[in-house]
């Protein structure tokens, strides 16, 4: 990453990463009734596959057209009134996320098989995010924590299992180029 | 892409759309800000002004409301939580869970006010090119330090330049596999890596090729710096601002 050429690839990479974090968004794979949707896979595989580093710059770059009004979040909306609203906190939170996600990649990709190292940094990631967000929903919706867990984390624990373990692959996959 | 019809800029030559870009992103944060400070007489207030701004820029109510439904079923699900969960007096009981005067009423007051930051998101990304937007982000994050603001300029235009190339690639991957009869296939982990293989491969095989042809161009972070055409107007704007937030504190 030092020189130049690097620099502009993964800046090309890191802009990739943040518009397919924005289609995630918009795109959701129909299988049964409750449709998939993409956003967080693509924050958690810029981790793994740009390091912390670029990894932050490019949820750094996705939340800042949100902010600035973008429609880049779930459901085709955006605003900085969404970074406030109530799901503002797992926006937030893919912040840490991704740069953990990154870090814990990096240092153990070398010594363990990839797909297990990928696993490994994923989970403290995915669990930031819950954290930042159903923080952030407890303190906007007043609600008690038994209805909060209720709302904002057991109906996804299943979905971002599967998340996890296809990311692991797709980043093998895309790694190896 | 038809979904982001509403949302994406629309060509006109109305108040918004001759402010300055930068005076807009500041209006919009520090009103998005200080209405969560607001009461009913502000938030009344504030909802004629953003009406009036809507009729000016020519769009429909009923249409608007179609677009945002999701995020309207959310307002709805936290009108119920906060008129459950907030305690008062009893106003009337379903089945088994009472509802309270107090949480209906501090329910509306949210929901309004999120519903209101909304909007005021929706009239500035009617109203302001992406071009112009880039370039008031650059302005802004020029101060910061440790922030590369060209570079992050640049990330902006290629997210812009990605984002519809990415819609468009999964459209087309969809299409030619419905025309194998892609239909057919019952397995889901299998229709999911049908479709999602071939996107990235195609997505990143586009990001490369822009890469090499990026770097070949002799494309470096040293831009011209953007212009801003301002209207005449921003004083008055910042007046106004200023005045709206503090009756918001104030009532």
């Amino acid at each position: 990453m030092k020189n130049k050429k690097n620099t502009l690839k993964m800046t090309v990479y890191a802009s990739l990463f943040a518009a397919l974090t924005a289609a995630g968004a918009f795109i959701s794979i129909p299988i049964g009734p409750v449709p998939i949707v993409l956003q967080n896979i693509f924050v958690l595989l810029a981790g793994l596959i740009l390091g912390s580093r670029w990894g932050l710059a490019s949820v750094g770059v996705y939340l800042l057209m949100g902010a600035c009004g973008f429609p880049v979040f779930a459901g085709g909306t955006g605003g900085i009134g969404r970074l406030l609203g109530p799901t503002g906190g797992y926006l937030l939170g893919y912040i840490p996320c991704v740069f953990i996600t990154g870090l814990i990649s990096e240092k153990l990709s070398k010594k363990i098989p990839l797909i297990l190292s990928n696993i490994i940094a994923m989970i403290p990631g995915t669990i930031i995010v819950y954290l930042a967000g159903v923080s952030w929903l407890k303190i906007v919706t007043n609600m008690e924590w038994t209805k909060v867990f209720a709302l904002g984390v057991y109906p996804f624990i299943i979905g971002d299992i599967l998340k996890i373990i296809a990311a692991s692959f797709a980043a093998k996959i895309i790694g190896k180029k | 892409m038809g979904r982001l019809t509403l949302f994406s800029y629309k060509s006109s030559n109305s108040f918004l759309h001759n402010l300055d870009t930068r005076c807009k992103l500041i209006v919009l944060s520090f009103l998005s800000i200080s209405i969560l400070k607001a009461d009913f007489t502000a938030l009344i207030i504030i909802t004629i002004i953003i009406l009036g701004f809507l009729a000016s820029e020519d769009i429909k109510l009923i249409s608007l409301l179609k677009q945002i439904k999701y995020f309207i079923l959310l307002l709805f699900f936290i009108f119920i939580a906060r008129a459950v969960s907030t305690n008062g007096d009893s106003l009337f009981v379903l089945s088994w869970i009472s509802f309270t005067k107090q949480g209906v009423i501090e329910g509306v007051r949210v929901c309004w006010k999120f519903f209101i930051i909304m909007v005021m998101g929706i009239l500035f990304s009617c109203s302001t090119k992406p071009s112009y937007l880039k370039c008031a982000a650059q302005w802004f994050l020029r101060p910061i330090p440790f922030i590369p603001e060209k570079r992050i300029s640049i990330m902006i235009s290629l997210f812009l330049r990605f984002f519809p190339l990415i819609l468009k690639q999964v459209n087309n991957v969809l299409d030619a596999q419905k025309t194998r009869c892609s239909e057919l296939q019952k397995n889901p982990i299998k229709k999911i890596i049908n479709v999602s293989l071939p996107v990235l491969k195609k997505i990143f095989q586009c990001a490369d090729n822009l890469a090499i042809s990026m770097e070949a161009r002799c494309y470096s972070e040293n831009r011209t710096e953007p212009e801003f055409i301002k209207s005449g107007q921003e004083k008055n704007v910042y007046i106004a601002t200023i005045v709206l937030s503090s009756i918001m504190f104030a009532f």
